[in-house]
């Protein structure tokens, strides 16, 4: 038993090790191993086209992941409270949102912002001020913000709602005999319970948007986010820039992961 | 302010986006998929099911996909389970947190640069390499379906271990204590404890993983040379080459519609075998 | 800080030049090239004396101009010149195939203001109105009376100029000899056949259905553009016959061949040359039946967001001593004569870039209709499902 849980974790742990390792290779192209060398930290990190890609990315996930948890949170804490044809229609939209394979929602949004835009352009354009050239809708960083922002709002949703439906409903209904404002009793007893789904929620977004890649390749117009740029590089092949921005992704998340972990068990002895 | 108008208004954000982001773009590709291609790409709107009449020349896609996504979910589920029940039953709690993380790590680099480290691996200088030192000349694995399963594999592991942890980790160990007490043989507490009881996470993870494969493009894309083609892939050069967007549409609802069968007849399944509802509606 | 850019001489720059493309292909330089760019950058904004001072006034033109290429097709160092002077940088997208270029355009989100198609597209994105008319004017460097007509009539329909000629090229097969004794092929027959004997599992085709499809119908000698239903279904069969012994479908075959996964491929010129600079045991070939011969074009798409930019940049790319770089990076022949003029002895004749006569005349221009012909998009598809 320990010896197979050894081996995959071998497996698990090989292909990260080899894109470590030649990140650190001195030669070239990233299937040769040439001698140990950090110049390829430097020259990616010094490329303005990664460097805009990582922040393209950022931004995304960052505004999604906000939008979504916000937006999610909302509509979780509102489906509890609400039944009939309105929570039905949700749970279905919900269901569909999920259940719906990315590459469809690539393609469903990539035809259908596509066709709103060539009937709405037209129409901004009539109604614009003449004299200013009107502004025209096109895909970019808003469409792929607003792709984004649908699914993870439905994971959003699933993830609060889970954590609602474990907490005591006599809590908020204290609160409110207690002549608590509905604002006041979600401020101080809704959300507390909920913080921690709420912030899975966010994290989970926010990866699951950085990492995106199929929806992008569709809905994201100019725009180039981090696995953009890697799908192409990897598709021309060479050099260890690839295993550079995949060790330092890595890396990175570790860190975030320890820092998360510290502040949790703070915040944890704080609230006892 | 009732309340249920201030629900309503708590749900109009998520409810106007469903509507602008999910519920338009799927009707244009639905209105689409009766369409007709125009002459250079793109589309004309007609009301033909020609589109559709037209479907088996995706067929081999259709087939690929509907092979090799419930292949990659049970590959990843016999793989997973012990790795889980190890986890949860058998390690020693002090490790348990930090194992477990460790199974995640690799989840967090993205799938294409772990796919492209499996393209190094699998290629002429890797692993065939190893193998052709031992005695093994000639051995080919990448651009296969071999190297496309294991890429599945890989890429969706930690999804299933997931689940099965957290549905095996809820077992109460005395229940198994009391049935080796009672002196059943180990594989006997299994079949009859504990696998039945680990039913949610099963369900969970394999639904999980096979919704991802049914839609996946980059794996193959990557893994299999171009040579190995889903419908995600399909749907790709239709809409991205040859810029078909009526028959790309009828493409795409026909793989929703497949989905939503085979996951509805698969959750009556897993309801039938007693597992929790609730667990299994996760996802 | 503008050692580097302004820096050495011509001469020198192309001893550059072709010191690495001797070792390397242009990516490292690139990152030599733009990572002195960023740090420039990030010190000019610190520093506001720093920042490179634009020729002419940046608010011209903006600050930005994106550009719709293909892989491994400029010189870097060229862009962060047209930066300097402009004061507009250039975002690159790189694309696969034209039908995936024109893809992004039908769906009317692209945004590029600078792309490059090739000869037989142009109708298409003039009947389409995707494309914007040229104003010569603008273009101060666009001498046509330079270019060799055979490459550069495609970019005017019915009298109006839409596209600028940027370079030429023949496609044909790249063979690492190494696994053959030492003998290249000659021609696409040898092609599918080698592949279905002993270099079964090692050849690659493109994933495009132009050069694939055109390239199965040279084996029997059709027309490389062919539409017939029957000359279409001997491809189809031949191709069919072939997929299990292919090491791939795909249009990046640079790394497969230089790592030896691959050992024949389908390929672009210049592709050729720069993998046989760096591995003098792959030799580019062109098949004996004939096969395509094509040119690609500078054009703006219809509702380019910096216009301006667009002009400039095609402008400066015209440069022929601009132009003469982006010859030595990218290994393709150009059809400028004023660009011919500044190339070094050895690449004008250079029987890769320039085939002989008789080599040239069996090949074919690829039609429009070739490229939007839906019964060979559907047979590619059943290709690559099969």
């Amino acid at each position: 038993m320990r010896l197979y849980a050894a081996f995959v974790y071998l497996f698990l742990y090989v292909p990260i090790g080899v894109i470590a390792l030649f990140s650190f290779n001195s030669g070239r192209h990233a299937s040769q191993l040439m001698g140990f060398s950090t110049k390829w930290y430097g020259k990616t990190l010094s490329n303005p086209f990664v460097m805009d890609a990582l922040e393209t990315s950022l931004i995304v996930a960052f505004v999604a992941a906000t939008c979504a948890t916000v937006f999610g949170t909302m509509a979780a804490v509102a489906l509890q409270g609400i039944k009939g044809p309105v929570r039905t229609i949700f749970d279905g939209l919900i269901y569909i949102a999920v259940m719906i394979p990315g590459i469809v929602i690539g393609i469903a949004t990539l035809i259908g912002l596509v066709t709103l835009f060539d009937q709405l352009n037209p129409l901004i354009a009539a109604i614009w001020p003449n004299g200013f050239t009107p502004p025209k809708l096109r895909m970019g960083m808003g469409t792929l913000i607003a792709a984004h922002t649908m699914f993870l709002m439905a994971l959003v949703v699933i993830i609060v709602r889970a954590r609602l439906s474990g907490m005591d409903r006599a809590l908020t209904e204290a609160s409110s005999d207690l002549y608590a404002t509905p604002f006041g009793t979600f401020r101080q007893v809704t959300l507390p319970l909920i913080l921690p789904g709420v912030l899975a929620g966010f994290l989970l977004s926010f990866t699951f948007s950085f990492d995106d890649f199929i929806i992008a390749f569709f809905v994201a117009g100019t725009e180039t986010t981090l696995p953009l740029y890697v799908f192409s590089s990897i598709r021309r092949g060479v050099t260890p820039e690839i295993n550079v921005i995949g060790t330092m992704v890595l890396a990175v998340s570790l860190m975030l992961l320890l820092i998360v972990q510290v502040l949790l068990r703070r915040g944890g002895r704080k609230a006892k | 302010m009732t309340q249920r108008t201030r629900n309503l208004l708590l749900l109009a954000p998520a409810g106007t986006w469903f509507l602008v982001m999910l519920i338009v773009p799927l009707s244009v590709v639905l209105i689409f998929s009766f369409g007709e291609r125009a002459p250079a790409g793109g589309v004309v709107p007609a009301f033909t099911f020609e589109q559709y009449a037209n479907l088996p020349a995706r067929w081999a896609a259709f087939r690929n996909t509907l092979f090799l996504a419930p292949v990659g979910t049970i590959a990843a589920l016999l793989i997973a389970y012990p790795l889980a029940y190890y986890l949860a039953v058998k390690v020693d709690p002090k490790w348990k947190m930090l194992l477990l993380v460790l199974v995640i790590v690799p989840f967090w680099t993205s799938i294409l640069i772990r796919s492209y480290a499996w393209i190094f691996l699998l290629g002429g200088r890797g692993i065939p390499a190893l193998l052709g030192w031992i005695g093994f000349e000639d051995i080919r694995l990448i651009n296969t379906p071999f190297s496309v399963l294991v890429g599945i594999i890989y890429g969706y592991l930690p999804l299933m271990v997931f689940p099965l942890f957290v549905s095996l980790d809820r077992l109460d160990k005395r229940l198994l204590e009391a049935s080796s007490d009672l002196g059943a043989k180990p594989w006997r507490t299994f079949a009859q404890i504990t696998l039945p009881l680990s039913v949610p996470g099963i369900a969970t993870g394999c639904m999980l993983v096979f919704i991802l494969l049914m839609g996946e493009f980059l794996i193959p894309a990557l893994l299999g040379g171009g040579k190995v083609f889903f419908v995600g892939n399909a749907l790709v050069d239709l809409f991205l080459q040859s810029r078909n967007w009526a028959y790309g549409s009828a493409v795409a609802v026909t793989l929703v519609v497949v989905m939503l069968i085979t996951v509805t007849i698969y959750m009556r399944l897993i309801s039938r075998l007693g597992a929790h509802r609730e667990d299994v509606s996760l996802m | 800080m503008t050692k580097f850019n302004d820096y050495i001489s011509k001469q020198k720059f192309m001893e550059e030049l072709y010191r690495y493309k001797r070792g390397s292909v242009t990516r490292r330089h690139f990152l030599n090239v733009t990572g002195l760019g960023a740090a420039t950058a990030v010190l000019g904004a610190a520093v506001p004396g720093l920042l490179p001072r634009p020729a002419f006034a940046a608010g011209d033109i903006g600050d930005r101009v994106i550009l719709a290429t293909w892989p491994n097709y400029h010189e870097p160092a060229n862009f962060e010149a047209f930066t300097e002077a402009t004061g507009a940088h250039v975002q690159v997208n790189v694309f696969g195939s034209n039908e995936e270029m024109l893809a992004k355009l039908q769906a009317g989100g692209s945004g590029w203001d600078v792309y490059v198609p090739t000869n037989y597209t142009i109708t298409t994105y003039v009947s389409e109105g995707l494309i914007e008319p040229l104003d010569a004017s603008k273009l101060p460097n666009y001498d046509a009376s330079a270019f060799d007509a055979r490459y550069a009539e495609a970019g005017s329909v019915d009298g109006q100029l839409y596209a600028v000629p940027k370079d030429w090229g023949t496609t044909g097969l790249a063979i690492n000899t190494a696994h053959n004794g030492g003998k290249a092929i000659t021609s696409w027959k040898e092609f599918f056949d080698i592949t279905r004997d002993s270099f079964s599992g090692r050849t690659m085709v493109h994933d495009y259905q132009l050069t694939t499809i055109g390239n199965a119908l040279k084996y029997f000698g059709y027309s490389f553009n062919s539409v017939d239903e029957a000359e279409l279904a001997d491809a189809e069969k031949l191709l069919i016959d072939v997929k299990p012994h292919l090491f791939a479908i795909s249009s990046d075959y640079q790394p497969s061949m230089r790592s030896g996964d691959a050992w024949l491929t389908m390929c672009w010129s210049g592709d050729g040359k720069q993998l046989n600079t760096d591995m003098p045991e792959i030799a580019y070939v062109l098949g004996a039946e004939g096969g395509e011969i094509w040119s690609d074009y500078y054009a703006i798409p219809k509702g380019a967001p910096h216009m301006d930019a667009a002009y400039a940049l095609i402008n400066f790319l015209l440069d022929p001593a601009v132009n003469a770089k982006e010859v030595l990076a990218h290994g393709y022949p150009t059809a400028d004569a004023n660009t011919f003029a500044l190339l070094p002895e050895s690449l004008r004749n250079d029987p890769i870039l320039f085939p002989a006569q008789e080599l040239l005349s069996p090949l074919e221009f690829g039609a429009a209709q070739t490229l939007t012909d839906p019964n060979r998009a559907e047979l590619m598809a059943r290709f690559k499902s099969a």
